[in-house]
């Protein structure tokens, strides 16, 4: 990819002003306080990377990734900028400029294909016995990431010993007269770390009046790629995902995850295959992609049968990043959960102030990553609420962690869960 | 003396958490807003961070003894490149001293470090039904100590006036490394006239005398009511002239502000959800107080408005007053939207004319970006005259930045010409400094004279001001 060239690096660098805005909403700026890692020091050092006044290399790339890529702050430029997106491509030019080796066996080996990395996933499982340490120094993966893998592994929950993909079958048809065709995506962390939400998204949807199918063939959505300077690989993939859902006569493409749903985006499919020959395949998938929680409520309009016995729960919701920032997605998933009897939602003071977690942040930047993390766990205690439900599975995973390390009394759940209890009994499809 | 052996000398000093010292971390203090940074950023030698007066103390000695320049900074939201270190030196970002130290209810007043954020403050403040009330529209960037060291004002001046008015003292550490303090030692009064006035003397000084480490500050009790009239124009015209009978009706809104066609547009696309509707001009009033009086004040707004405007709304629903204020906020950045490539550039933007020459000023700035062939959405705090223009250029295209240089030097001599200001409440800094003459003549010499007082090695913030 030209770097110099990409639309974001072409017309957006100048309509920075500098207004400080992007600082003023910045988690990792809250936390470090170094100009450096605020938002507009990210466009001002992408201007001199792009006017060559410093070179690609990889102390500069060592203060881009002073960044969660959690969009808050495009989402709050007066400007209009993609900062996350000039951010993404200045990475990325950097990398193509210094290889490393170890992102290149992790984000364009492992990463681009599912029985690679469900197999490393298995052979986790297995090691998870011995300690994560061990194994990671048998693949040698203390030497592919930076930051401190011992702690890494805290994060890590329990690997699940089969993933989504080994357990639904492709073709799932609707449990009662078909409305809607679906291409259900099946995210790397809901397949590898948290199987039953996909399973009870598969569930809830087929008894919802939806054939389900979930391409065998389909790959990770390349938002992993996209923040550690992969873009290229993440346009691969991009490509492959649009031709396996191309396909197909699909009326949506759904997933339960809020960084997919974000990176398979319209938006961000105009970042990667804009300017390429596949940017009509682009516009085509992603115009038929939506994340789950907006389908059920927008498009299902989903209800619950009435049960007065329900046992009540309170419940906090966590905003992803990916969802609230990324897709301005925050009243549907709220609507699901108020839909669902028993449940009383408890709002915390600042719903979509990040995790800390955004998939490699909570690896690479272990200790600010936590430092984010604990705010929210703050604001998570005061609600009282027994449950944390998200719909991204990296939050999930950062947050239960945040559960074990503030010793609290709580789950996380993504939505979906909850929605499967309750219509155990009996569905009913009021659209 | 090198960047390399004041780098060296600081780190020995102070320890690597607080001093920055490679080349890439000092280049993100090359900048500020303004349009003369981003043409030219300037990197300063060393950045300090202090966590104290005493850090600030050790900075001013080590740069006075080895005659360093030293340029204070806050959030680098300033305007005019007065907190960039424009001639080498060290910066010293003063955003991470940012503790709230004391809120005195009793005695209606805080302290805090010069690294509070405005709108933290407040919201803190709100705790015990206090407010500072000064409002820029930086209010969740911009520090309390860039408020004082600019005397910045923002949208509800026309009542409440500028930070000057709330600053009752200082702690100022001087540029050889004396620790003074600006209206009484001990004093946590409100009213003092003893001594020569030092506070006032600081409060817009822009960093050219010291440094600001601490400030007392009066707040007011936080109103109970507010209310917002929306009023909009098929004339530009009609838009002074009804705040001309709004003052005229016995009334003191707390923020009168006027968007022009353009700078509609540009709230609009920046957030659409506000919905502004399409005009030659919007007059937003803000009313404050106690709610019969707000009602009150908002139903003769209406009535006086409601005489030229095509359409008046008034609300009182918080989620829409929120939208319509911040919409109104965030025009100063909002206004690049107007153009697909354009920027907004902050130059010539913050002029201050008599009430009576608004309308005059508006049309001949239009005229004047007509004949330099510049887009320009004006905005701006029309309840006292204070007029922010916000050209909107191509800055890749030199034949535009020729011509928006020549198109905001006219707007300068335009508001001196008008019996105004070249600066109303953004400050000078290094942008407005060529005018200092033709505004104070002879005045200028004498504040030489006082920084030379303060500063005899002119190591503050040089070249700034005048």
């Amino acid at each position: 990819m030209d770097f110099k060239n990409l639309p974001p690096v072409k017309e957006q660098i100048m309509k920075c002003v500098r207004c400080g805005k992007c600082r003023s909403v910045c988690p990792v700026f809250a936390e470090l306080r170094y100009e450096s890692a605020a938002p507009r020091g990210h466009v001002f050092m992408v201007q001199m990377l792009r006017d060559g006044v410093v070179k690609p290399s990889e102390e500069v790339s060592k203060r881009l990734t002073h960044c969660l890529m959690c969009e808050n702050c495009s989402a709050n430029c007066p400007s209009g900028i993609d900062i996350h997106e000039l951010n993404a491509a200045a990475r990325s030019y950097i990398e193509q400029k210094n290889p490393s080796i170890g992102k290149e066996l992790l984000f364009d080996t492992l990463w681009t294909k599912p029985s690679l990395l469900n197999l490393s996933t298995s052979l986790m499982w297995g090691a998870q016995k011995a300690g994560l340490q061990k194994l990671a120094r048998y693949t040698g993966l203390t030497k592919l990431l930076p930051g401190s893998l011992p702690q890494a592994e805290k994060i890590l929950e329990a690997v699940p010993l089969r993933n989504a993909r080994s357990m639904i079958p492709e073709i799932n048809p609707a449990r009662c007269e078909r409305e809607y065709k679906i291409g259900y995506f099946l995210g790397c962390a809901t397949d590898l770390l948290y199987p039953d939400i996909a399973l009870a998204a598969i569930e809830v949807l087929t008894n919802n009046g939806c054939e389900v199918i979930v391409p065998r063939h389909s790959k990770c959505c390349g938002l992993p790629h996209i923040a550690n300077g992969k873009l290229e690989t993440a346009q691969s993939l991009a490509i492959h995902n649009c031709q396996i859902y191309n396909a197909y006569d699909f009326d949506y493409i759904i997933t339960d995850c809020g960084s997919c749903s974000s990176a398979l985006s319209a938006k961000n499919m105009h970042f990667l295959l804009g300017q390429t020959e596949h940017a009509q395949a682009g516009e085509i998938f992603a115009a038929k992609v939506m994340d789950l929680s907006k389908f059920l409520i927008d498009v299902l309009d989903i209800s619950f049968p009435v049960n007065h016995n329900a046992k009540p729960i309170t419940v906090t919701y966590h905003d992803p990043c990916h969802l609230a920032n990324a897709q301005k997605i925050k009243d549907q998933p709220r609507e699901l959960l108020r839909r669902i009897p028993g449940v009383k939602l408890a709002e915390m003071s600042d719903t979509n102030y990040c995790c800390g977690g955004s998939g490699t942040y909570s690896i690479t930047h272990y200790q600010t990553s936590m430092k984010i993390l604990d705010k929210k766990m703050a604001m998570i205690k005061l609600t009282g609420a027994e449950t944390v439900a998200t719909c991204c599975p990296s939050c999930t995973m950062q947050l239960n962690y945040g559960i074990r390390k503030h010793n609290m009394k709580c789950s996380v759940v993504h939505p979906i869960q909850l929605a499967r209890e309750a219509s155990k009994k009996k569905a009913v499809h009021s659209a | 003396m090198e960047g390399a052996s004041v780098r060296k000398d600081l780190l020995s000093l102070l320890g690597k958490e607080k001093v920055l010292t490679e080349e890439l971390d000092l280049m993100y203090y090359s900048y500020d807003s303004s349009f003369l940074t981003q043409l030219k950023p300037e990197t300063p030698w060393a950045v300090v961070l202090p966590a104290s007066t005493a850090d600030v103390q050790a900075v001013m000695k080590y740069a006075y003894d080895h005659q360093i320049n030293v340029v204070p900074r806050g959030a680098g939201t300033g305007e005019t490149g007065g907190s960039v270190a424009l001639n080498g030196g060290i910066v010293l970002d003063l955003s991470n001293f940012n503790e709230i130290v004391e809120i005195d209810q009793k005695n209606m007043q805080v302290i805090v470090r010069p690294g509070v954020i405005h709108a933290e403050l407040n919201k803190r403040l709100a705790e015990y039904n206090l407010f500072f009330p000064p409002d820029p529209g930086s209010s969740q960037m911009c520090t309390v100590g860039g408020m004082v060291a600019n005397n910045a004002s923002g949208l509800r001046a026309v009542k409440y006036g500028c930070t000057e008015q709330y600053v009752l003292g200082l702690e100022i550490v001087l540029p050889n490394g004396d620790l003074i303090y600006a209206g009484g030692i001990k004093a946590r009064t409100l009213k003092n006239v003893s001594g020569l006035n030092l506070t006032k003397l600081m409060v817009g000084s822009e960093g050219v005398l010291g440094v600001i480490t601490q400030i007392r500050l009066r707040c007011w009790p936080k109103p109970k009511a507010r209310g917002i009239v929306m009023a909009v124009f098929d004339s530009l015209d009609d838009a002074p002239a009804t705040v001309l009978e709004i003052y005229q009706a016995g009334i003191m809104p707390s923020g009168m502000e006027i968007l022009d066609s353009s700078a509609i547009s540009a709230v609009n696309m920046y957030k659409p959800e506000i919905n502004l509707p399409d005009a030659e001009a919007i007059l937003l009033f803000e009313v404050d107080g106690n709610p019969p009086s707000v009602d009150y004040e908002g139903n003769v707004i209406q009535e006086v408005a409601g005489r030229r405007a095509r359409t008046v709304e008034w609300s009182t629903e918080p989620k829409r007053m929120a939208q319509l204020w911040e919409g109104r906020s965030v025009t100063a950045t909002a206004a690049a939207r107007v153009r697909a490539d354009g920027t907004r550039v902050f130059a010539g933007e913050d002029i201050s004319v008599p009430l009576s020459k608004v309308a005059d000023t508006l049309r001949a700035i239009r005229k004047l970006a007509d004949k330099y062939g510049i887009k320009v959405v004006n905005y701006g705090h029309i309840g006292d005259g204070n007029v922010h223009t916000a050209p909107v250029i191509n800055t890749s295209i030199p034949e535009e930045v020729e011509q928006v240089k020549k198109l905001v030097h006219e707007i300068h001599l335009l508001a001196i010409e008008l019996n105004g200001s070249t600066t109303g409440e953004h400050g000078v800094g290094a942008v407005r400094r060529p005018y200092a003459e033709m505004e104070h003549g002879l005045a200028v010499e004498y504040m030489k004279k006082v920084k030379q007082a303060f500063d005899d090695k002119g190591i503050m913030n040089p070249n700034k001001l005048f």
